[in-house]
């Protein structure tokens, strides 16, 4: 009886393995794209909605008929952030004659950076990592990237400090290449001029309790703390300052500590976590908040009820960030097909290269046109300040593009 | 001089959230040598437990921390009734396994939920204004946590030195034959330390929850964090997992305090209690506490 | 010799000599050479696409890694949770060497081979390093002494300027006779590779056992003083399983660096020492078919878990979560419902295979 069931299981293993081997079947008069980001495992709650602003603006390119009557084809593959795995998917996708490909983590980005160059495939990240940009010249980054953020929201202290002398600010950044990048970018900014003075860099661990950190920081003067890592590890900080009284009310209050951060340190993610301690916390992005109604927030919500999304999903700038990345795709291919041109790797880059001046993309889901060329390939120039009142992210001042950065 | 209290206070509530986390690993494998894997995963369910009991059905938290205790005790249970009652006698490489599969498990489970992907906090129920004495300042959730911690760690201390069940699981983890020679049922033993674990692991996320907000991957990685503690405090000792608990916080917060932001280095306190791990591990393998079964070689 | 080479129903061994035979009858061997031709052969009869070629590779390289975590927990008993760290030493040692001479310098693009060898070597070094603690420690202890590796090396890699700080180190395309190996033959290049070496350290690991040192191996590993007793070292064994574990796995990292032409610290984690330690129990601890099992094994069901979990999405309501969550899902209940049933790995049922040939068409 029992060496039956070994036989079975024998015949299902093989089988298992000739299915492992079986590439799908494609159809005809789609455009395939593909991308692979991390759904689960590390940074998911970033690529969960992102995924799911992806699929759904695809979905809604396929039903509405954007492009006529072809199709877009974008299969979502979860690498749950391993380089090797986003590889594969990549192989996978290029089998399937994919013309442009959406990725995602730096690492990723930067270990398959080689083969984008090699393959000339144009690819619209996640991560807006500086340094891919220099890696492959295929790869457009759809705002820009985390340094220039970063260093924005520096020029804000800057600019907007008030009280004598030269502000100090320490650095609260994440313990890995990410964190670390745009701090480079930030020092040379200080040292081009910018007048800010770096007390103390401070790259997190899984810290419980940052009482002392922060009482180290106010001890030295330290009056701004920009941060550049992700939610989890702000939300802490931010309540064990506010534990503490040591959350500025104001801006620049004298005495006080005011937190602010780039990219994946805000979003509603942070509300969430940090509940009434992320009050005060600024942060720059280039997306429109579902806080801040207008004609892009709307569309959003509407999109995200059309494909019944959850509310959480619906507000996050993840989720934005995700359709804009597919917008951008599918805009390339949309004007390729009006040019009258085969979509393929090489019109799409031409196309995506060619996307200023008049012919720069209002994607509405940023804060500026998406604009390319030969040398730039930041999508979105500016950057938005946003700051927390009331629980919500409520934009502070004008988009703005930052000076001290090259 | 304010700063080094501070620091000791700081390490002091982050150890004992430490020890408390250690707690339910220490159990496991005091009763049926098995490395559970899964501990941050279960960590993780608790916490968010407790979530969806006090905001999705609005039960009152106190109410719904209790609630998710219990549950996760009969989960707990239930999970080395289905899984790992079969594997008795087999090699403990593959029960460990078999916690690494459950890792997978319980992960997809989680991915299931909303929790997998969003990030959440908890109500506020507890005054913010935190209680400072002399410049050292403590926040009410800490002192909470650090309480509970007390309370479940001498109530666990009580439970094994004076209840017959404690005993008799004590008399399992000794010597396995032998109790069962005086009428020990062992898989009920081994069942119930899964299921006091998962207790245990359910207040610690609960804990942590309301200190980090609810976040997956945070919570999930306190499995992990807890091996330093408890081979710090000797494998299978209780005490040993206070102790060590505690001298972990004091030695991270230290080095953060001290070490961080000084010559150049960063992020010390992550990867410090691993080499001080390694060298307890040359010169007191045991741990503080744990039972001298190691005999060099 | 009195018995039939080609046939064997039995165990018929006279001499210690027949017993330590690699294999028992020619028709074992002859299996054998028709599997490992067949290995070299399909390519050129299979136009295999790059993404199955690439799966392939990423298989035999676990296989590679998985023979060293074999020896030490297998054959020798001492768990370990950080081989990846030791496939990351090996990893880092090319690129490390890659960043200090330039990516395309000669001795990484054309003297491979040896860069290969090197690595092994320096995985080798730091195996038997890690192993110091073998000499006083057991069991879990030990295991959490390989963890601790695990989490410093991680944390090394990304504190380092050196390595990068764990980003991206590329690795140059290598040379072959006819010129650089291109995009186009990269995957099918290094498949030869690969299983030249995975073939080259399969007999090695076979031979290891037959000689006086494997043996040793699995003496310390069943009973350390009965070992000690008949000469042995027990400590010295012990340190010496864990340099041979770091010796495959330092070769394993060179090739995923070739390969993924370049190495990046997410490959190293501990999670991935989770999954080579899962392919080794799966596969069955202490046998060389298990080896090769288990990477096939639990490689295949990351692959069907996509497969399934893509294939569910299709129909399944896109507001749930019930896609994503099917993968982790089904992967651990596999993995968990396999060892309830089989603990003893997939090993286990290669034997029994084996053992019900012998006999075939008899039964008894």
């Amino acid at each position: 009886m029992k060496r039956k069931y070994h036989r079975l299981w024998i015949v299902a293993m093989a089988v298992g393995l000739a299915l492992a081997f079986m590439a799908p079947v494609q159809a005809a008069e789609t455009y395939q794209l593909g991308l692979s980001l991390a759904i689960t495992g590390p940074t998911s709650d970033a690529g969960n909605p992102y995924s799911k602003g992806a699929e759904d603006y695809i979905r809604f390119v396929n039903e509405t008929k954007v492009l006529g009557d072809a199709k877009v084809d974008c299969p979502i593959r979860d690498d749950m952030y391993e380089t090797a795995v986003t590889k594969r998917n990549f192989e996978d996708f290029l089998d399937q004659e994919m013309v442009l490909f959406l990725s995602y983590a730096t690492g990723a980005n930067q270990a398959l950076a080689q083969d984008f160059n090699e393959v000339k495939i144009p690819v619209i990240p996640a991560s807006m990592d500086k340094s891919l940009v220099g890696m492959s010249e295929y790869i457009f980054l759809p705002i820009a990237s985390y340094s220039h953020q970063y260093v924005g929201v520096a020029e804000y202290v800057a600019k907007n400090h008030k009280g004598g002398g030269v502000p100090k600010v320490a650095a609260f950044i994440h313990p890995s290449a990410f964190g670390r990048a745009p701090l480079e970018d930030f020092k040379a900014a200080v040292a081009a001029g910018l007048k800010l003075d770096l007390v103390e860099v401070v790259e997190h661990g899984k810290d419980l309790d940052n009482s002392a950190l922060l009482q180290r920081l106010q001890s030295k003067g330290v009056q701004y703390v920009l941060c550049q890592t992700v939610q989890s590890p702000v939300a802490t900080l931010l309540n064990d300052a506010q534990r503490l009284g040591m959350t500025a009310a104001s801006f620049g209050e004298a005495g006080k500590i005011t937190f602010m951060g780039a990219h994946y340190t805000g979003g509603n993610d942070l509300i969430s976590l940090a509940g009434s301690a992320a009050e005060g916390y600024y942060w720059t992005t280039a997306y429109h908040v579902t806080s801040e109604k207008g004609p892009w927030t709307d569309w959003q919500l509407d999109m995200a009820k059309k494909y019944e999304r959850d509310d959480k999903t619906a507000n996050s700038h993840n989720y934005a960030c995700g359709m804009m990345a597919a917008q951008v795709a599918v805009e390339a291919i949309r004007r390729t097909r009006e040019a009258g041109q085969e979509v393929t790797s090489a019109t799409l880059y031409e196309t995506l290269n060619q996307m200023n001046g008049d012919k720069a993309f209002e994607s509405l889901a940023a804060v500026g046109p998406v604009t390319y060329g030969p040398g730039d390939h930041m999508g979105v120039d500016t950057v938005q300040l946003y700051v927390v009142k009331d629980g919500a992210f409520q934009s502070e001042g004008e988009p703005f593009k930052p000076e001290f950065i090259k | 001089m304010t700063y080094f209290f501070q620091l000791v206070v700081s390490g002091v509530v982050v150890g004992s959230i430490y020890a408390l986390s250690a707690l339910g690993f220490v159990l496991i494998y005091k009763s049926s040598r098995v490395l559970n894997i899964a501990h941050g995963q279960i960590i993780a369910g608790g916490a968010f437990i407790v979530y969806a009991l006090t905001v999705w059905a609005g039960v009152p938290i106190i109410l719904s921390f209790l609630a998710s205790m219990v549950i996760t005790f009969f989960l707990a249970m239930s999970v080395e009734r289905v899984f790992l009652r079969r594997l008795i006698g087999e090699p403990i490489i593959s029960v460990i396994m078999v916690t690494i599969g459950l890792m997978s498990i319980i992960d997809g489970v989680i991915y299931f939920t909303p929790f997998g992907s969003m990030n959440y906090s908890f109500p506020e129920f507890l005054p913010s204004t935190p209680i400072s004495m002399g410049g050292v300042s403590i926040s009410w959730t800490q002192l909470v946590g650090v309480l509970i911690t007390f309370i479940l760690i001498g109530a666990f201390s009580w439970f094994f030195k004076r209840s017959t069940i404690g005993v008799s699981m004590r008399a399992v983890s000794d010597d396995q034959l032998a109790s069962m020679s005086v009428g020990i049922s062992v898989p009920k033993v081994f069942g119930l330390a899964w299921a006091m674990a998962g207790l245990s692991a359910a207040a610690a996320g609960g804990i942590i929850g309301n200190i980090t907000g609810l976040n997956f991957e945070t919570l999930r990685a306190f499995g992990i964090t807890v091996f330093p503690v408890v081979i710090l405090g000797g494998l299978d000792s209780i005490i040993g997992a206070v102790v060590a608990g505690i001298i972990m916080g004091l030695i991270q917060q230290f080095a953060a305090g001290y070490l961080d932001g000084n010559w150049g280095l960063n992020g010390t306190a992550d990867v410090l209690p691993y080499i001080i791990l390694l060298v307890i591990l040359l010169f007191k393998p045991h741990g503080l506490f744990g039972t001298h079964e190691i005999e060099r070689v | 010799m009195s018995t039939n080479r080609w046939f064997a129903t039995g165990n018929f061994y006279t001499t210690y000599r027949e017993e330590q035979r690699i294999f028992k009858t020619h028709v074992d061997r002859l299996f054998f050479i028709l599997f490992l031709m067949g290995l070299f052969a399909w390519p050129l009869f299979i136009d295999a696409s790059n993404r199955n070629m690439l799966v392939i590779n990423n298989i035999l390289i676990a296989v590679v890694a998985v023979y060293g975590l074999n020896l030490v927990t297998g054959f020798a008993g001492l768990i370990s949770i950080g081989h990846a760290a030791f496939v990351g030493i090996g990893a880092y040692t090319l690129a490390g060497t890659a960043r200090t001479i330039g990516d395309s310098h000669v001795l990484i693009t054309h003297c491979w081979p040896l860069m290969i060898l090197v690595s092994g070597v320096v995985g080798a070094a730091f195996g038997a390093f890690v192993g110091l603690p073998a000499m006083r420690l057991k069991h879990l202890y030990l295991a959490i002494a390989t963890l601790s590796f695990q989490m410093i090396f991680t944390w090394a890699i990304q504190f380092m300027t050196f390595f990068n700080q764990g980003q991206m180190i590329a690795v140059g395309r290598v040379f072959w006779i006819h010129g650089q190996v291109g995009r186009s033959d990269h995957y099918r290049f290094w498949y030869y590779v690969i299983l030249v070496t995975a073939v080259i350290c399969g007999l090695a690991v076979r031979n290891l056992l037959r000689t006086r040192y494997g043996r040793c191996l699995v003496a310390v590993r069943d009973n350390d003083r009965a070992a000690d007793a008949m000469g042995m070292h027990p400590g010295l064994t012990k340190v010496y399983a864990f340099a041979l574990a770091g010796f495959f796995a330092g070769i394993a990292g060179a090739l995923h660096t070739y390969m993924f032409r370049g190495a990046g610290f997410e490959s190293f984690t501990l999670h991935h020492s989770i999954i080579y330690l899962a392919m080794a129990i799966v596969g069955g601890l202490g046998t060389l078919p298990g080896s090769l099992l288990g990477p096939v094994a639990i490689q295949t069901l990351e692959l069907q878990m996509e497969h399934l979990s893509e294939w569910a999405g299709s129909f399944l309501p896109a507001s749930m979560n019930l896609a994503t969550a099917l993968r982790p899902l089904g992967f651990g209940l596999v993995i968990v419902l396999f060892l309830m049933f089989e603990p003893r790995g997939m090993a286990n049922w290669w034997r029994i295979c084996r053992s019900y040939f012998k006999l075939w068409p008899f039964r008894y």
